[in-house]
């Protein structure tokens, strides 16, 4: 398990150009999950209806809407959403420069250093590797009906140039494409 | 010209206050124990006087410290040696109320409270409700991304923003928003200790309010059980609007203030909100009393009234322990909720380890801990003894897989504990977002992220067994 990551560090600190995918990852698994504590941490390329699996087990829900059960959690993070911000909790990722970082965590409550895990969401694959994600899900009762979220174009100079900025802070050389 | 001088005299009389006297309210923060004088304290009444108080403090290369109502715990809003503070306590309207979408538009100074009270006409409220709610401000609050008792079911100030327009140090407008395609800004933006802009307008999400809130205390002969009885709450599919937890000592001590009629003889005290139709709250009440049912004392409140009076208790429980001794320390560290029980055997330990007292009142539900040490800053060394007890129920959180923070920010107060928590790549990436957004450095410099050489000194001082070197220099 950690010589996947050593090896997708490998990967990463090899290439001078990379598009992120679920295949190229391939790294899936429910790494934790106490149904006690609502909290479900999982590799990255597990697909949703893994995850809908064992939360069913427990009369448990995912708290964002998914359109294709198929796709992995990670490409719906990567693509991004009001809802699946909502519910991060933590992320593990590999950035620009081979190195794996961990930010948020496990827990309902965190505001220890910027909330990396949530300013990733919606980066499309260009910033970091995410390898693993910390999300919160909650008893079914509590969900209602999920719809796709709704986005918008609002791209201002400013939100661009601060975007390109934090795309080097993440991958200086430029490497995810 | 001073800065001091030039900031007087581009503004109207009133906005900038000098002066040993007059800048003394605002040398700290909620963390009283550290203080320091800022320049001059700047009060604008509207956003073209922020501009214009950055434009001439970026033109001195001077930091600019942002204050909301001085509430924060960690020491965020403590000015800066040589620095402005920029205090938006006037700007504190609610600009637009929009019912049908449940969206209130607000400055950034008005209280958390305020927002509340003026859409209560409308059968709404804001739903995140620090313990502070009477007097923080909104801004403060999506600043350190604050929770509250009822955040378990509702979220927290992150959850309940819907956008917000922040101003760079530049003076130029940014407005970001949940609907957004892009990067997460809008929620890079919640918990960012003013290091990262100026929130100059926020959106809020409202949430209508409950038809019926029926509230269930439940006394414990052991801590261990009552701890548990959190997890078991949750197990069974519940999730209350709020699940709070007393240990013996905070129980004695906000009983013996607010005279509620929480059992004194008990270990350990849970408070447990349920809320909704009257249907719903019905159901849950009746899984929840099953599962609290190997409770020493069990009770619901029959009444809004009895409802109000048994949270008052918990509410009143800082200043309840305040009045026995002459100071305290809140920490904020959170852990996954099995692990409840182990923490609060260890945080004993300690108490008896440091020969200091300690109460704990807490958000069990998120697992969110204050354990509250109780010290005299009067008695040589007490102090210091009390923030080495504290460093180390955060180690411990983080041991735990918790975080030293849950919702007071790391400030100047928990920067040698983030060592702790972030290695040197992470806490360099931090570094880079925040220049990211402010190159020169200027907004609030110095907190909430720890420069890789103290982590390195923290780690050497380590190496010689707890003997610090350098005693006589002084350490936050
Ligand atoms: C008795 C007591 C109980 C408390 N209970 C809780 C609780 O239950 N939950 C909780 O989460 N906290 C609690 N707190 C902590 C505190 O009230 C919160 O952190 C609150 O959000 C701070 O708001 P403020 O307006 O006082 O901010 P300040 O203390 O003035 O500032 C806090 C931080 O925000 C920054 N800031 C303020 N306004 C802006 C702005 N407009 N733009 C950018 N940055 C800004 C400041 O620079 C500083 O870093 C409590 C504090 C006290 C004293």
């Amino acid at each position: 398990m950690a010589d996947r990551i050593a090896q997708l560090q490998a990967l990463v600190q090899a290439s001078s150009s990379l598009h992120i995918n679920t295949e190229w990852l391939d790294y899936a698994g429910v790494v934790e999950y106490y149904p006690e504590e609502l909290v479900m941490t999982v590799k990255a390329g597990t697909t949703i209806a893994e995850l809908k699996k064992q939360l069913s087990k427990n009369n448990q829900s995912l708290t964002f809407y998914t359109k294709d059960d198929d796709v992995s959690i990670g490409a719906v993070y990567a693509n991004g959403g009001q809802d699946i911000s909502d519910s991060v909790l933590g992320v593990q990722i590999i950035d620009g420069n081979g190195e794996a970082l961990n930010f948020g965590g496990q827990v309902m409550k965190n505001v220890a250093g910027y909330d990396v895990s949530r300013l990733l969401v919606g980066s499309k694959g260009k910033l970091a590797v995410i390898t693993q994600i910390s999300f919160k899900v909650l008893p079914s009762t509590y969900v209602g009906e999920l719809s796709a979220p709704i986005k918008t174009n609002n791209n201002p100079a400013l939100r661009v140039e601060i975007e390109q900025r934090l795309k080097s802070v993440f991958d200086p050389k430029g490497i995810f494409q | 010209m001073s800065i001091v001088q030039e900031l007087s005299r581009a503004l109207p009389k009133g906005i900038v206050i000098t002066g040993e006297e007059n800048t003394r309210p605002f040398e700290c923060d909620g963390l009283s124990v550290y203080r320091q004088k800022p320049l001059a304290v700047a009060l604008p009444e509207s956003i073209e006087q922020i501009k214009q108080i950055l434009k001439i403090c970026k033109a001195n290369n001077t930091p600019v410290v942002t204050r909301g109502a001085g509430t924060g715990l960690a020491g965020g809003a403590m000015p800066l040696e040589k620095s402005i503070v920029l205090g938006l306590s006037k700007l504190n309207k609610v600009k637009s109320i929009d019912a049908e979408n449940q969206l209130a538009v607000v400055e950034p100074g008005v209280r958390n409270i305020a927002i509340s009270e003026a859409v209560a006409e409308y059968g709404l409220y804001y739903a995140p409700d620090p313990s502070s709610q009477i007097a923080c401000t909104i801004g403060g609050n999506v600043a350190e991304n604050s929770g509250g008792v009822h955040c378990l079911k509702y979220g927290l100030t992150v959850h309940n923003i819907e956008s917000l327009t922040m101003l760079t140090m530049d003076g130029e407008e940014l407005t970001l928003s949940r609907q957004d395609d892009g990067m997460g800004l809008l929620a890079l933006m919640n918990g960012s200790e003013g290091l990262l802009g100026i929130m100059i307008e926020i959106t809020v999400k409202l949430t209508p309010t409950p038809q019926l809130a029926r509230v269930v205390m439940a006394a414990y002969d052991s801590v261990r059980d009552c701890a548990n009885a959190v997890a078991d709450i949750i197990k069974a599919g519940i999730i209350p609007a709020g699940l709070e937890m007393m240990d013996k000592f905070a129980i004695e001590a906000a009983e013996g203030f607010a005279k509620v009629g929480y059992p004194l003889d008990a270990q350990a005290l849970l408070l447990c909100e349920l809320d909704g139709s009257e249907a719903q709250v019905q159901a849950e009440l009746d899984i929840v009393l099953k599962v609290l049912s190997g409770a020493s004392t069990l009770k619901v409140s029959e009444s809004e009234e009895e409802r109000l009076n048994l949270w008052k208790g918990r509410k009143s429980a800082f200043p309840a322990v305040g009045r026995l001794s002459p100071d305290y320390y809140c920490m904020d560290g959170t852990i996954p909720r099995r692990h409840l029980a182990d923490m609060l055997d260890k945080i004993n330990e300690l108490s008896e380890k440091y020969q200091l007292r300690v109460a704990n009142v807490f958000h069990a539900g998120d697992g969110n801990l204050h354990p509250l040490i109780l010290y005299d800053a009067n008695i040589p060394g007490e102090l210091e003894r009390t923030e080495e007890f504290g460093t180390d129920i955060l180690k411990l959180s983080v041991d735990m897989g918790g975080t030293i923070t849950g919702e007071h920010g790391v400030g100047i107060e928990k920067l040698n504990a983030m060592c702790h928590q972030f290695n040197n790549k992470e806490l360099e990436t931090f570094h880079k977002i925040k220049q990211a957004f402010d190159p020169d450095s200027l907004l609030n410099p110095g907190k909430a992220v720890p420069e890789l050489h103290r982590c390195a000194e923290l780690g050497a001082m380590h190496v010689h067994h707890g003997e610090l070197p350098h005693p006589e220099l002084e350490r936050f």
